[in-house]
């Protein structure tokens, strides 16, 4: 099937320095899309490009199979969410949405209809006459929201938009997102800093670094397999090992890890055998008991910090053989404190070999 | 309040200040209360009160006429200015623009020219391009002292205003001659209003121009002047006390619009 969005080898050059690098991205229809990095990553530089803000200096960007690469916003179906919402202030909520609606063409009474239904769809039908800066930080959120979906546009892009909301708030909207774009059947393309934002709402997360794409897929499988260090520790957090290859059995290798074998996932391409590699492990992968256990991976080592966080607790244990691993355990672990004796260990299939 | 009136500092600051007032309302004053006498001299005591002068003045064919000439000046320069100082605040907010700071000084520049300098200077122009004295040259003189007025208005507005509320209205359909007239021209509306004001009183106020490049259509300044110079009579007092009372309510008015629209 035809994606609705494709990037094809797209590249952004601001003077010397490259912006985005070869973005290949294929949207599918009704999809959330994530587009997650750090600030400077390339993914707000993508957004607008696909907005018509920006033009790629190479590569082309087609929408709904025609090719938008170089047509301005206003001759593109695409709206977007800004990170300020951008209201106009001047006008009224209602007048905000009908905005493009209006120079749509669309009859009065059809905008008025269609206003008013977006209004319900947020709960905000009390408030088509007020003007923008008499809402709240959420409600102004929404408006900007059903102003830029009022059009019907093939994607809807969200430049951070929850960024400017607190905590609380963010949560809740969130959630609220996630359901309109369920309700909506929309695409939509969401750029953002925040992992947890990225893998509450999304079916699709690229992740982006330095104007590049450094893995792409659906929240679990970008969590439990990440093929390198950055998206590692980009998404969650993670203990890195650095064994030697042994053997590699299908997509299972076999490594010496300070004269332990262990065995771990690979996600990237085929580890050479005798090639050192990295094996990331996730903190709440990791047990720890006082006796030792009857498990395969059972390593002998002292606690070196204990850490309280509220729903879990975060032990620092240092081995024998000089490394420090970091565990996330229940808060009944709170019986293991600094000093004391601990084993511990993991599933090996929680275990994965990193391409760098 | 007692600790601040015994520090000699303030009490010294604080009767300078309303010595100030004084000299700035007193003048004002005599010449509203002169506009009441029902005498032909301009002096104490006032011994009896009539409105006889401002009847005058608004039957005098001549005033009418003046009046009426210089709103219409003060209409055309308004407009002119308008439209002149938004193009060029637009174009020295723009970014991508070379030379933004030298296209706002030059914009900028017939503020600070001394009106007496222009003034020459531009009857020099007119007779050099061949282009009489009279409405039209005096039309050229006001605008070009006007457009600062409405640059700086519009340019202090235009940098409080988002930049993305353009970006938001070209994504939703506008091109940039729409976003324009939708999003960028609201947005400005206060501030402008408080502009036109100011471009509108000080066309309506200006004599040096006026006086360089009029022809033998006399505007409200030059009738004053004019009568003057035939001796002073309470009608004069009268005269511009009127437009003390209008131009003083026009000011304040815009004045408010314009710190309102600061907000």
């Amino acid at each position: 099937m035809q994606p609705l969005v494709h990037f094809k080898n797209v590249n952004k050059y601001y003077g010397k320095s490259l912006a985005v690098n070869n973005l290949d991205l294929q949207i599918e229809r009704g999809k959330f899309v994530t587009l997650l990095g750090p600030s400077g990553c390339g993914k707000s530089t993508s957004l607008r490009m696909l907005g018509g803000f920006e033009t790629p200096s190479s590569g082309t960007i087609t929408l709904d199979g025609k090719d938008v690469t170089h047509l301005p916003p206003h001759r593109r179906n695409v709206n977007i969410v800004f990170q300020d919402y951008a209201l106009f202030p001047h006008l009224t909520v209602g007048r905000n949405i009908a905005f493009g609606l209006e120079l749509k063409g669309m009859p009065s009474e059809k905008i008025h209809a269609r206003v008013m239904e977006l209004l319900e769809l947020v709960e905000l039908q009390d408030y088509a006459d007020r003007m923008p800066d008499q809402l709240s930080g959420g409600q102004r959120q929404r408006v900007a929201l059903m102003r830029a979906l009022a059009p019907d546009p093939d994607v809807l892009l969200l430049d951070e938009p929850l960024s400017a909301l607190d905590a609380k708030l963010r949560h809740q909207m969130q959630i609220e997102l996630k359901s309109i774009q369920e309700k909506t059947g929309k695409t939509f393309l969401f750029v953002t800093h925040d992992q947890e934002e990225a893998l509450t709402m999304s079916d699709l997360i690229v992740v982006m670094n330095k104007g590049r794409v450094e893995q792409m897929g659906d929240p679990h499988a970008l969590y439990a397999r990440p093929v390198n260090r950055f998206v590692a520790t980009f998404i969650g957090e993670s203990n890195f090992l650095d064994a030697v290859v042994r053997s590699v059995d299908g997509n299972i290798a076999t490594l010496d890890w300070c004269g332990h074998i262990i065995h771990a996932t690979l996600t990237g391409p085929a580890a050479k055998v005798g090639s050192h590699v990295t094996v990331a492990l996730r903190p709440e992968a990791i047990y720890a008991v006082s006796g030792q256990p009857d498990r395969k991976i059972a390593l002998p080592g002292k606690v070196t910090n204990r850490l309280f966080k509220g729903n879990f607790t975060a032990l620092t244990v240092g081995l024998h053989e000089g490394q420090s691993l970091v565990a996330q355990l229940d808060p009944v672990a709170l019986a293991h404190l600094e000093g004391d004796d601990v084993w511990i260990g993991w599933r090996e299939e929680d275990a994965v070999v990193l391409a760098d | 309040m007692r600790l601040y009136m015994k520090n000699p500092q303030n009490v010294f600051l604080t009767g300078f200040y309303w010595a100030f007032v004084a000299y700035l309302f007193v003048p004002l004053m005599l010449m509203t209360a002169m506009s009441f006498k029902d005498s032909n001299f301009i002096s104490f005591p006032i011994d009896s009160f009539t409105m006889k002068w401002y009847v005058q003045v608004v039957q005098d064919e001549q005033f009418l006429s003046a009046v009426g000439y210089s709103l219409m000046i003060a209409f055309i320069v308004t407009v002119v200015a308008t439209a002149i100082g938004v193009w060029i605040a637009l174009l020295a907010s723009n970014e991508a623009i070379w030379g933004k700071a030298l296209i706002f000084a030059l914009a900028c520049l017939p503020a600070v020219v001394p009106g007496m300098i222009q003034a020459i200077s531009m009857r020099i122009f007119i007779r050099a391009i061949d282009v009489p004295t009279g409405t039209f040259a005096i039309i050229l003189g006001h605008t070009v002292h006007a457009v600062p007025f409405v640059v700086i208005m519009a340019m202090t507005r235009l940098r409080s205003m988002p930049s993305n509320l353009v970006d938001a209205a070209r994504d939703l359909g506008a091109d940039n001659f729409i976003a324009f007239f939708r999003v960028t021209l609201p947005y400005l509306g206060p501030a402008l209003v408080g502009g036109m004001i100011f471009c509108a009183l000080t066309s309506i106020d200006d004599f040096v121009r006026t006086f360089f490049l009029g022809g033998y259509q006399t505007t409200l300044p030059m009738l004053i002047f004019a009568k003057i110079s035939g001796g002073m009579s309470p009608e004069i007092n009268a005269m511009a006390t009127l437009v003390l009372i209008a131009t003083g309510a026009i000011g304040l008015y815009a004045e408010r619009r314009v710190r309102r629209s600061r907000n």
